[in-house]
């Protein structure tokens, strides 16, 4: 038997993963504990690291967009939007190069990416419940979150990685009756809502294991740099969908759902229970932005493989994307994960000269080493899974 | 001679007959009795309890659970091998039931079932690598798996399953529980700590806090049914409970005062922190420290973890039944069936006495599948500053209200009378009816206090409408100023 003990005291280190099943992927933590009680925890990254930001300057414009989708492999419709809107915002800059974009396909866009954050919410609860040892809430997102999915392969062939948004455009319209089937879904969706609800969200053992854990209050989650919904769960008021709107949301009328003291179990204002009930509450918000968006979308061309405004059907898109002016660019949408950057860098060549990237996972996961020191091991799992990292977002 | 009651005691003059000296024939003859039921009947019950809790889950969790096994790979090989066969029955081999006719046959239906898989987990068990890590201390790792095992099963051997149908039926049989369900503890400690495994140690760790400070209210609610029905053997705590008449379940002892009730509460809760099951599976606690205690453990001797899981389970169960269902006594009518000849006799009461404590066990799996996990600090407030308390009260509430009413002889009773040395109470009707209205009154005036001078619910207004869907959401009040469109570029 060999327990490593320190030498100034009784305390363990705990090699928590990179195979730990409450990691969420590959994150590794250095965890040193006094009996249960975390005194000190460093996250090790980097287990899934591909160079994507390297790739991104080896690769065309429009070629880049397959491996947005492993940037965040959860939502990979919001990824894919942040980098078309991050090309189009660049290409913008010039009269020339300007690309017409229709609007059928922003609403397109808009749509999917509401529905793909309704997705990864559903994921992100699910796992949420799953790490505090409620398994059944897991599977009954999951379930959901196939309807979402199979509106997505019936329109792009693709169950995860979709690759679905082209710059100017999007690859092509979506399937027959997929408005029928998406009303049907968010119909069943909102039922489904109440019964999670009812079976988790209300629970008094899940929120004794949330309440009051790990608060974080709004300064500090300024500070770090926290997006998102753990911003909001801060009681932080900002969506950049709201307040720095792209694509068409500034044609929508949404709530943006924040942390409030009264939610938390304990009344802690940015605890872990602040962060899952407004990602519960957003999901609701994304219903109403689906159904607004469906009302107000203009009718499809009629036919199915009409692809709505893809680059390679502007004689223009094409010549611009070859010779894209020169600057820079850094766009910001909301993903489910928090603020999403694509920081561009043009040199006028085909090929961008830098492309950095900024992801909500990574700023969270800065601040597990602050908050650890004082928790308990289950707790650092529920923190864990509050903050809901997804670890190709953080190693990129 | 080491005797363990009448059963024992034939059964070694039986071996003693082969010319075995006495003291061994009795060893043997004990050792018989423990590894009998332990393999005939725990095993399987495990087993076809493991496949129930398969259907529970999937139930909760809106999936079909156990059916044919088969996917990936095997339906690749299973179109090539069946080409000529119509599709419908190629995926009647996979599993995929969407378009199959309705299946008639037994072979069938234990197919479509999942039947299979009770026997495919154990096969699996079986042959999968008994694996010992590197460092581990060889000879408490194996050791633990028994430890944990005997104290499950040894507990089976008072268990009655009907009139002097039992292993042994102990004087003391309820101090003889205590002890031998204190091995289980042990047995998980060591396991952790043998494993040479950090999780490992963690696990044992808190499963032994854990089961030390349960095993209090369990002591007290024991104790507690011990005075009221004034044996501690547990045929005669069954048999305390019979009552004449077709509504024989008025006798059983939940029903006697709602302290009782009470207690069966608390032990019922107890015991699900005793046998680690959700939402006490802190010591195993799959997200948090990957296995726990057997994180290490493979094969069959993982398997044997289980099965004392399951047995444990059941143990509670069954201890339940028999302190406050009137352990295998039926609720209606119990007077016939004891007028029955005895094979009869015994077959009834043993699937009484079965269908309870599987009832108990299927509720566990119930709360298993639907409640989150506790955290150990919780956990041992819950213990120490309700269940301790809550048993004690009812204890003592027990205690005074059999001084009260002693003396009353008004019922007869039949069956084991001769363990009987104290009167069992009986409140009456009108004893029965103030007591329940007290308890009543005494909950919707905690309820109404609680309404009143409490801490707002956790979760009230617009965000549990909105939560609900039974509402609007009204926008929050914001708290920290940030900047805004058009503030900055």
């Amino acid at each position: 038997m060999s327990i490593e003990l320190d030498r100034d005291g009784d305390y363990i280190t705990l090699s928590m993963g990179p195979h730990h099943p409450a990691t969420h992927g590959v994150l590794r933590l250095v965890v040193t504990t006094d009996g249960e009680v975390v005194t000190a925890c460093k996250p090790d990254i980097g287990y899934l690291h591909r160079s994507i930001e390297k790739i991104g300057e080896q690769l065309e414009w429009v070629q880049f967009v397959p491996y947005t989708d492993r940037v965040d492999y959860v939502c990979s419709m919001n990824s894919n939007h942040a980098w078309v809107l991050s090309a189009e915002s660049l290409l913008a800059s010039t009269p020339e190069t300007r690309l017409a974009i229709p609007e059928r396909a922003e609403y397109i866009r808009v749509l999917f990416a509401e529905l793909n954050r309704i997705s990864s919410h559903l994921v992100a609860v699910g796992a949420a419940a799953m790490d505090i040892g409620a398994f059944t809430p897991f599977l009954h997102a999951i379930a959901q979150r196939e309807v979402i999915n199979d509106i997505f392969e019936k329109t792009c062939g693709a169950r995860l990685t979709y690759n679905y948004m082209a710059v100017g455009g999007v690859v092509r319209d979506m399937h027959p009756g997929a408005e029928d089937e998406i009303r049907s879904c968010l119909k069943v969706l909102e039922k489904a809502m109440v019964d999670f609800n009812r079976l988790i969200t209300s629970n008094s053992i899940f929120k004794g294991r949330l309440g009051g854990v790990a608060p974080v209050d709004g300064a500090t989650a300024l500070s770090f740099g926290l997006v998102g919904p753990n911003l909001r769960g801060s009681g932080v008021d900002f969506d950049l969908r709201r307040d720095l709107p792209y694509g068409v949301y500034d044609r929508f009328d949404f709530e943006v759902p924040t942390g409030a003291a009264h939610a938390g179990s304990k009344g802690i204002l940015g605890d872990c229970y602040d962060r899952f009930v407004v990602r519960l509450l957003e999901i609701l918000e994304s219903i109403k932005i689906c159904r607004q968006a469906l009302d107000q979308m203009p009718p499809s061309a009629g036919k199915e493989d009409d692809p709505v405004g893809g680059w390679w059907m502007q004689k223009a898109a094409n010549k611009s994307l070859r010779k894209p002016p020169v600057g820079e660019v850094y766009f910001r949408t909301e993903n489910p994960r928090g603020e999403t950057g694509y920081h561009i860098v043009s040199d006028g060549t085909k090929m961008p000269y830098r492309v950095k990237i900024r992801t909500g996972s990574f700023t969270a996961l800065s601040l597990l080493e602050t908050m650890a020191p004082g928790l308990m091991i289950a707790d650092l799992v529920a923190v864990i899974g509050s903050l809901d990292i997804v670890l190709p977002e953080v190693d990129r | 001679m080491t005797s363990f009651g009448p059963a024992s005691d034939r059964l070694a003059l039986w071996v003693a007959d082969w010319g075995i000296p006495a003291g061994l024939s009795s060893w043997i003859a004990i050792i018989f009795l423990v590894a009998a039921p332990t393999l005939g009947i725990i095993f399987p019950i495990a087993g076809v309890a493991q496949y129930f809790e398969r259907k529970i889950a999937a139930l909760a969790q809106r999936r079909k659970g156990p059916m044919v096994g088969a996917d990936g790979v095997v339906r690749l090989v299973i179109d090539l091998v069946l080409f000529w066969k119509p599709r419908w029955q190629r995926q009647a081999f996979q599993s995929r039931f969407e378009s199959l006719p309705v299946v008639r046959s037994i072979l069938g239906k234990i197919r479509q079932w999942g039947l299979g898989s009770i026997a495919a987990d154990g096969v699996k068990m079986f042959l999968k690598e008994d694996m010992v890590p590197a460092g581990a201390d060889r000879l408490l790792f194996h050791g633990s798996t028994y430890m944990v095992m005997l104290g499950g099963f040894m507990a089976y051997l008072v268990l009655p399953f009907s009139q002097g149908f039992h292993v042994a039926d102990y004087p003391v049989g309820a101090l003889f529980l205590g002890a031998v369900t204190g091995l289980v503890a042990v047995g998980i400690l060591k396991a952790g700590w043998s494993s040479n495994n950090k999780w490992s140690h963690f696990g044992g760790i808190r499963a032994v806090a854990m089961i030390v400070s349960y095993e209090t209210p369990i002591a007290l609610c024991i104790a507690a049914v011990v005075m009221w029905s004034g044996t501690m053997s547990l045929q005669g705590i069954v048999a305390a409970q019979y009552h004449e008449g077709f509504f024989s379940f008025l006798g059983w002892n939940l029903l006697q005062t709602p302290l009782m009730l009470l207690l069966a509460v608390v032990y019922y809760i107890a015991g699900l922190a005793e046998c680690n099951r959700a939402p006490f599976d802190l010591s195993e606690g799959e997200s948090e420290i990957v296995g726990g205690f057997h994180t290490e453990y493979s094969g069959l001797r993982w398997g044997l973890f289980f099965i004392a899981e399951y047995a444990d389970m059941m143990l509670v169960g069954g201890l339940f039944a028999t302190m406050f269902l009137g352990g295998y006594q039926s609720p209606f009518g119990e007077q016939w069936i004891v007028a029955l000849p005895q094979p009869f006799e015994a077959l009834i009461h043993t699937a009484i006495m079965a269908a309870k404590f599987l009832a108990s066990v299927g509720f566990m799996m119930w709360i298993r599948w639907t409640l989150p996990r506790f955290r150990i600090d919780q956990v041992m407030k819950l213990a120490w500053t309700k269940l301790v308390p809550l048993a004690l009260f009812a204890l003592f509430g027990l205690a005074i209200s059999q001084l009260l009413a002693a003396g009353d002889h008004g019922v007869v009773r039949v069956v084991h009378g001769q363990y009987l040395s104290a009167p069992v109470v009986r409140l009456g009707l009108v004893g029965n009816l103030l007591s329940w209205a007290v308890l009543g009154g005494v909950a919707v005036a905690l309820v109404v206090l609680a309404k009143r001078f409490g801490e707002p619910r956790p979760m009230d207004g617009a965000v549990s409408d909105a939560l609900t869907g039974s509402g609007v959401w009204h926008r929050l009040p914001r708290v920290v100023a940030v900047p805004q469109k058009g503030d900055s570029a």
